[in-house]
């Protein structure tokens, strides 16, 4: 349940090369000297996925051990590099809430951008390292577990439950018996009480 | 049928060829000439009727055969490559066979009825016959039953697979479905599982459910297989659509799921409020129960207590029991000196 990369390009159709305008990469579990080529090869595979996206469309492509999500909305696209264990519906709600943050905080401006932008965007990275979780990305996955859980408790809270029941039933039980024991008594106790009166 | 009776025709034919010789040699001749023919006649519609009876006999046999198949195919049916298709054509063929051994078994009845009604018959032939119909009826019957049980086992087995896919469609679509996740949400509660096995589902019930997990998985499985082809733009183009779709249909079911979550969880909430309200009455009895032994006690206690204060207490006791004591003596004194 990994992603190694988050990328923000600007699609300007079939025609040329998609633009980048926003980077994460997580190599860390790479070796050192791997991981320039490891960051080449993502721009090189985004770029390629990015411009065979058709706008307003989402596309999941398998490469190697990776997944490229993309999505391509207006132009502008998002795409996510994960594992094969990272649910689809999951990683395509990122990729929302990346383009939405995105058109936030930079409005209009990536349209005139021509060069990949080299600044970081810090939403991005944090972005890429709380959502190594999936079901943080995704609040359906974590109502789903939630309910999962509650559900689970409810199950020992009913058993405890049904242990309790039988528990008192087993004190009516000797209550009753205490209540026939303690009438025996009085009625024992009466009767000798009675019977020495007279002398 | 045919393994538990001796054919002894032609012992009983040479009886009764002595017995005639022995009691009746004055007998018409003509008589041996007809007794054969009617024999024949008779052991020729006898004869017919077994045959018939051996016919339905092999029937039923095939038949349980053929259940028994089914009954093997049905337990060993995965969740991923059921041959569902063989099934119910084996299903069919055994219905086709059973109704065409119940009319058989109707014919052979009525014509054993006419054969009775016709012919002078003896009890023992009379007999023989009712009991070959009623064995045969019998056999027909446990094989219908047994019929009936391999669908009832069949449909639970569908209704499993349903819940197990479910549950995998809740999780990662890339897991691998052979994996049994220790999810421990998966025992179903008694009182759910009571509600479910309530609903009476036929077979052809369970077709369309598992047509509609197969289509989750058909969707699943081209999402996979879309991946690898990106090199064709025009086969991505046209793969691209269905995954739109993929992607919201994915969120319709999870929604649905949670939803169904909820509703589950509403329904274990509401029992166990009936279990508590139960178990409350009950603590209420107890207290009752306390409340009359602690009165019972209480009495008791004090009239032994009084009874202790008389006895302890009591001077003249002392006084009027001596002084019964001492007229006895001299009561007895008194008689005796």
């Amino acid at each position: 349940m990994k992603i190694t990369a988050l990328l923000v390009l600007k699609c300007p159709g079939e025609g040329s090369d998609p633009v980048i305008l926003a980077n994460a990469l997580d190599v860390s579990h790479f070796g050192y000297f791997q991981r320039s080529s490891v960051k080449e090869f993502i721009v090189f595979v985004g770029r390629t996925v990015a411009s065979r996206t058709p706008q307003g469309q989402r596309q999941s492509v398998q490469h190697e051990e990776y997944k490229v999500h993309a999505y391509n909305r207006n132009g502008l696209c998002a795409l996510g590099f994960m594992d094969d264990h990272y649910p689809v519906r999951s990683a395509f709600s990122l990729l929302n809430k990346v383009l939405d943050e995105y058109q936030k905080s930079f409005g209009e401006s990536w349209r005139n951008t021509q060069a990949d932008s080299t600044q970081p965007w810090p939403y991005l990275n944090d972005a890429l390292t709380k959502f190594q979780d999936p079901a943080e990305a995704d609040k359906l996955m974590k109502i789903q577990k939630e309910l999962d859980e509650t559900k689970i408790v409810l199950h020992k809270t009913i058993d405890s439950v049904l242990a309790r029941g039988e528990k008192l039933d087993s004190l009516v039980e000797k209550s009753s018996d205490l209540s026939a024991a303690s009438q025996m008594f009085y009625k024992q106790a009466k009767k000798t009480n009675q019977c020495c009166t007279i002398l | 049928m045919a393994s538990t009776y001796r054919d002894r025709t032609s012992e009983f034919r040479s009886l009764t060829e002595t017995l005639k010789k022995i009691g009746g040699a004055t007998a018409p001749r003509n008589q041996p000439e007809n007794a054969p023919a009617t024999s024949q006649a008779s052991s020729y519609s006898r004869s017919e009727f077994n045959r018939k009876a051996s016919r339905i006999g092999l029937g039923i046999h095939e038949t349980s055969q053929k259940i028994a198949r089914l009954a093997q195919l049905a337990k060993k049916s995965s969740m991923f490559n059921d041959p569902m298709v063989e099934i119910q054509e084996l299903t069919g063929l055994i219905k086709n066979d059973i109704t065409a051994l119940n009319s058989a078994l109707s014919d052979l009845q009525n014509i054993q009825q006419m054969d009775m009604a016709e012919g002078n018959y003896s009890e023992d032939r009379s007999v023989h016959s009712t009991a070959v119909c009623d064995d045969l009826k019998g056999r027909l019957m446990g094989a219908t039953k047994h019929l009936q049980d391999v669908l009832t086992a069949r449909t639970e087995n569908i209704k499993a697979h349903e819940n197990r896919r479910q549950i995998f469609s809740k999780t990662a679509a890339r897991e691998n479905p052979f994996q049994h996740q220790p999810k421990p949400a998966t025992e179903p509660p008694p009182w759910s599982n009571s509600s479910n096995a309530s609903e009476n589902l036929q077979e052809t019930s369970g077709l369309p459910p598992n047509g509609a997990p197969a289509g989750n998985q058909l969707r699943r499985r081209l999402a996979v297989d879309n991946a690898p082809s990106q090199q064709m733009e025009m086969s991505l183009v046209q793969q691209v659509v269905p995954r739109q779709d993929n992607y919201a249909q994915s969120r319709v079911t999870a929604l649905h799921n949670v939803e169904s979550t909820i509703t589950e969880l509403s329904g274990i909430f509401t029992h166990l409020a009936t279990m508590v309200a139960h178990q409350g009455e009950l603590a209420i009895r107890i207290d009752d129960n306390m409340d009359e032994s602690l009165a019972n006690v209480e009495g008791a206690h004090s009239s032994l207590l009084r009874h202790l204060n008389r006895i302890s207490s009591n001077r003249w006791l002392l006084i009027k029991i001596f002084g019964i004591l001492i007229l006895f003596l001299m009561i007895f004194i008194f008689f005796i000196a």
